[in-house]
């Protein structure tokens, strides 16, 4: 999809397909299975807008749930209905207590304080590389986890915020899985894209070359928490409850599992893997319900990864998207590049 | 082995009885429990409760003269909102769904029940204990435990009757609500009968270490008469070792999160002395539909009951096949119907009415000694209406 | 308050020791293979099962209870760098760090499965829980033990990395692979003797845990996982004395934070925590003692 006719109309195509999906599906579905739907969607966004940092840049972010927390809060707080807010929430100044947003508005404003709360974080945390960005990252899970626990006139604390109106439903989600994977696709194929994938694979070249490293590090970092901003405020209107503990380490994990699974840098792998992870996990639920062995979907989705990780260890798709949705017309985009000595060799390699 | 054994057991039982009594219906109770992840430790238990009273029910003919039988699926909803959310939708989906079970945990229930709510389907939480339970998600929403408020009144008043305890520390686990509110609750009636908190301190769920909020208990001049710890199972039996080890002697208090063997036998008989608890009516309690409680779970599963939520999980779908036999009937509205109007239900944990008009059950709260390591019924405290 | 002050060092110094204990052997694997092993912290709950049946089923003498952990710990790590990791030699990094996420799931839901969620009291030999006399502060025999054995083990683990054959064949696995197997080096060993060895004492640690509180269960090793991961790298991964500094750090500012902070803070211990820890390696981004070329291609 490189700016050819054909690759917007293939884009054009895919996404009327996807509605007249979604339009199928929630014609025909029960709400149960819409509800799982919905759920793997907003893992589409997460996963997705997580490939900018981690697969792209090679950043090693795990903060993507501090981030749906700042958004969800923020988009929870503001669709919250007017009359409740006062007395749930004391602290709140009356201007803000006053007032109840739609959606669409919230869901803005929740991805928007998320991209602020990322660009003041990255200015310093972004220094740091590897593991020690991972371990930085996750800091701000527990760090925000703590605050929010105990700002209870802003966020009733550890009971959370319940009675969220359930605004959310596949139309939302598909929507805004839509935007996130354009969005992301449009960046990897320019060359702000072009150069993070320069980064991650030898920064020190891409600085000689005139990358300036710290913006476009801020910038896949930034882009990333406003679009997971988004899908935490998605996802409080769909559980209608939000806690500190809501969203954790676990899901961060998940998340990258996600990527890994899907292959470093691959959209389309990301959006499969978070598809496919979820459908695995929800398949196995009625063995557990009448066996009674509570944890098998859990052992069976660990093996699952385990073996597709040794059997095909860059993931389903590699760096790459498939074939057929390139636009044919540039044969030779970066992503087709062979996997680089410092991606494969075990003392090198930076994640 | 033995749940695989029980369910062929079950199937066979059903189909047999499908095909001998032609006018027979088999209604389903969804029970919505953490049973994998940080929770499981309180909400497996309940599932193993409710599993065995709709086997016996069923073995004992069904509901409404033979014609109804209860199945209890179980979903694992892995300490997990998300997942939680979704089982309930996974829940109301399921054919001649007729009310759902739950939780030991407030939070968890808030991320279910609303959809049942919504749905017009009773949902029975069994463990979770937030007196504003009802008021927040509605009509549908039931509880068969007490209020965190009754528990913490009753421990309070305990603490400062018949303990004489004038001067307490107050342990909170601030990373749950259930916790908190039973502080906050524990801290109104002890102040308001004249009690006074020194020294307030905090953990989080999943803490092993107390070393340094003890060294602060020890700090606190002149020493307290005791310390009321508002934590879960996971954190009791911890804490008072720690405490004991540590060479303080006094009273520690607690609310139902002290309702596990852990308590006795992590500190060791030596050392598990001088804690006291308010909890649900079943524990050191000989009542005969007690007593056949713990005997049929113990041939179950081969273990006593490990905590307070197996007793809430068995009669959370005691409730409901009560509301079945009284409505006369297995539709969820009349259910619902005749849950709101359950008075003095002979339950394990105690007696329920839903006579408030909060609907959280007047129930009667026990205090419960540990000396030796052994579990002594001191006390049973009545509520107000 | 002096006293108030050494108490809380000591209680963090004893902690520290665990989550050292822990630590190392994560920075050693990562050292040598470059794993981020998350399933190490589930090494140290079953080393503390494994005390458990040793002790209840068993009744086995304690010092016969140490070994069997040392053996059983060492033979679970060797297991599942057999199944798990030695096929992933050779791809990215990253499928590492998410196939031991997995092992840890595994590992976590099995016992589940197995044992039930429930924790369990352990009950060790009531001589290790008699406080030590004539001291101005309250430390327990098994304290102590736990701190001396956690050096004793740590400086065994120095003479045989620094002085021993092994050692200096580790030592060169970690530095080159592919230059360590050139020289002939048997890179296998010396990767399996640090899998080993570093489980060996993440079950050590297992065992301390339950000696000291008396209670485990199957989803215990998970935060002490997380905790060795953040105090290896807060040393600066792949470096062993690094994770030992990082670990007693850890301990020290989890015990000090809840002790020092006015209570009303206290609610907020893991943020400060976790807002020091990043701090520290702001000023030092490669860690207390990591090495700066270990992070450049």
């Amino acid at each position: 999809m490189s700016g050819t006719a054909r690759g917007w109309s293939l884009a054009a195509g895919l996404t009327v397909a996807g509605a007249v999906a979604v339009w199928l599906a929630t014609a025909s579905l029960n709400n149960y299975l819409l509800t799982l739907i919905a759920f793997a969607g907003i893992n589409v966004i997460l996963a997705v807008s997580l490939t900018l940092a981690n697969g792209l840049t090679g950043l090693f972010s795990l903060g993507h749930p501090a981030f749906m927390m700042v958004g969800g809060y923020v988009a929870a707080i503001l669709t919250f209905p007017a009359s409740r807010k006062g007395f749930m929430l004391p602290d709140l100044p009356d201007w803000l207590a006053a007032q109840q947003w739609p959606l669409l508005p919230a869901l803005l404003a929740g991805g928007a304080a998320a991209g602020i709360a990322a660009v003041i974080v990255g200015f310093p945390v972004l220094r740091l590389r590897g593991h020690y960005l991972a371990v930085a990252t996750l800091g701000l899970i527990f760090i925000l986890r703590a605050v929010v626990n105990n700002l209870d006139g802003y966020t009733r604390g550890a009971l959370g915020l319940s009675g969220i109106p359930r605004l959310t439903d596949l139309w939302w989600v598909y929507g805004w899985a839509v935007a996130t994977i354009f969005v992301c696709w449009r960046v990897k194929q320019s060359s702000l894209g072009r150069t993070m994938m320069a980064m991650r694979e030898n920064e020190m070249a891409a600085a000689c070359m005139g990358v300036p490293l710290a913006r476009t590090r801020l910038l896949a970092f930034a882009i990333g928490a406003i679009l997971a901003g988004i899908a935490g405020g998605l996802w409080a209107h769909l559980v209608t409850n939000l806690t500190p503990t809501s969203l954790g380490v676990f899901l961060a994990f998940q998340i990258v599992v996600m990527i890994v699974l899907g292959g470093q840098g691959s959209i389309t792998g990301a959006a499969v893997a978070a598809l496919g992870l979820s459908a695995i996990a929800n398949l196995l639920r009625p063995v557990e319900q009448t066996t009674g062995l509570y944890g098998l979907t859990q052992i069976v989705v660990a093996l699952v990864l385990i073996g597709v990780l040794i059997f095909r260890s860059q993931g389903l798709f590699g760096s790459r998207e498939p074939a057929f949705l390139q636009g044919k017309a540039v044969p030779s985009l970066p992503e087709r590049q062979p996997a680089t000595p410092d991606n494969t060799d075990p003392q090198r390699g930076s994640t | 082995m033995r749940t695989l054994t029980r369910i062929v057991a079950a199937g066979t039982l059903a189909a047999g009885l499908g095909t001998a009594a032609q006018a027979q219906e088999t209604v389903t109770i969804a029970a919505l429990y953490n049973l994998t992840g940080g929770m499981s430790s309180i909400d497996a238990p309940a599932l193993n409760g409710a599993l065995l009273h709709a086997q016996l029910i069923n073995e004992a003919g069904g509901l409404l003269g033979g014609t109804v039988m209860l199945e209890v699926v179980g979903i694992d909803t892995k300490t997990d909102q998300q997942e939680t959310a979704t089982a309930a939708q996974q829940a109301l989906s399921m054919d001649n769904l007729i009310a759902g079970i739950g939780f030991g945990d407030t939070t968890f229930v808030l991320a279910a029940a609303p959809a049942f709510q919504e749905a017009g389907i009773p949902f029975v939480t069994s463990g979770a204990t937030h007196p504003m339970l009802p008021t927040w998600v509605g009509d549908h929403m039931f509880m068969t435990a007490f209020g965190d408020d009754d528990q913490s009144y009753a421990i309070a008043d305990y603490a400062y009757d018949t303990l004489g305890l004038r001067r307490v520390a107050l342990w909170t686990d601030d990373s749950m609500d259930f916790t908190r509110a039973l502080a906050t609750f524990f801290r109104e009636r002890f102040e308001e009968r004249g009690g006074e908190i020194v020294g307030a301190d905090v953990f989080m769920m999943g803490d092993t270490d107390f070393s340094a909020q003890i060294a602060r208990l020890q700090a606190i001049d002149p020493a307290p008469d005791g310390v009321f710890i508002a934590a879960i199972p996971g954190e009791a039996g911890l804490s008072v070792k720690q405490i004991r080890e540590a060479g303080m002697a006094f009273p520690i208090v607690s609310g139902d999160g002290f309702d596990t063997e852990l308590v006795a036998t992590v500190p060791g008989p030596e050392l598990a002395n001088d804690v006291y608890f308010s909890s649900h009516t079943y524990r050191a309690d000989d009542r005969q539909v007690v007593t056949d409680f713990v005997a049929a779970y113990e041939e179950e599963y081969g273990r006593p009951p490990e905590n307070a939520f197996a007793p809430l999980g068995y009669d959370a779908v005691g409730l409901i096949a009560n509301a079945i036999e009284a409505a006369g009937s297995t539709d969820p509205e009349a259910i619902r119907d005749a849950l709101a109007a359950t008075r003095d239900f002979d339950a394990v944990t105690g007696t329920i009415s839903y006579t408030r008009e909060s609907m959280v059950p007047p129930k009667p709260v026990a205090i419960i000694g540990v000396e030796n390591g052994e579990f002594t019924l001191l006390e049973t405290w009545t509520p107000g209406e | 308050m002096s006293d108030y002050l050494l108490q809380q060092l000591a209680n963090g110094l004893i902690l520290g020791s665990m989550y050292a204990l822990v630590a190392i052997g994560f920075s050693m694997i990562y050292g040598i293979v470059r794993l981020i092993n998350f399933a190490h912290g589930d090494i140290a709950m079953i080393g503390a099962f494994t005390a458990l049946a040793a002790l209840m089923a068993a009744d086995l003498p304690i010092i016969v209870v140490v070994l069997a952990v040392l053996l059983v710990g060492a033979a679970v790590g060797l297991a599942i760098e057999a199944v798990a990791f030695r096929p992933l030699r050779g791809a990215p990094q990253v499928n590492g760090f998410i196939t031991s996420l997995a092992v840890s799931v595994l590992i976590q839901n099995t016992g589940i499965l197995v044992l039930t969620a429930e924790p369990r009291s352990v009950a060790f030999p009531a001589f290790l829980s008699q406080p030590i006399a004539g001291l101005p502060i309250t430390v327990d025999l098994v304290d102590v033990l736990i701190v001396v054995l956690a050096i004793v083990l740590m400086a065994a683990l120095g003479a045989i990395v620094n002085r021993t054959r092994l050692g200096m064949a580790m030592r060169a696995t970690a530095e080159n692979l592919d230059v360590a197997r050139l020289m002939g080096i048997n890179v296998n060993r010396a990767i399996m003797a640090a899998f080993a060895i570093g489980s060996a004492l993440a079950g050590m640690a297992g065992l301390m845990w339950g000696a000291r509180y008396g209670q485990i269960d199957p989803m215990m090793g998970f935060l002490p996982g997380l905790k060795a991961f953040v105090a290896a790298v807060i040393g600066g991964v792949g470096s062993i004395p690094g994770a030992m500094l990082g670990g007693y750090l850890l301990g020290l500012a989890e015990v000090l934070f809840v002790g020092l902070l006015p209570p009303e803070y206290a609610g907020f211990r893991d943020a400060f925590v976790f807002g020091t820890l990043i701090l520290v390696l702001l000023v030092l981004p490669n860690g207390l003692l990591g090495r700066a070329a270990e992070d450049r291609a």
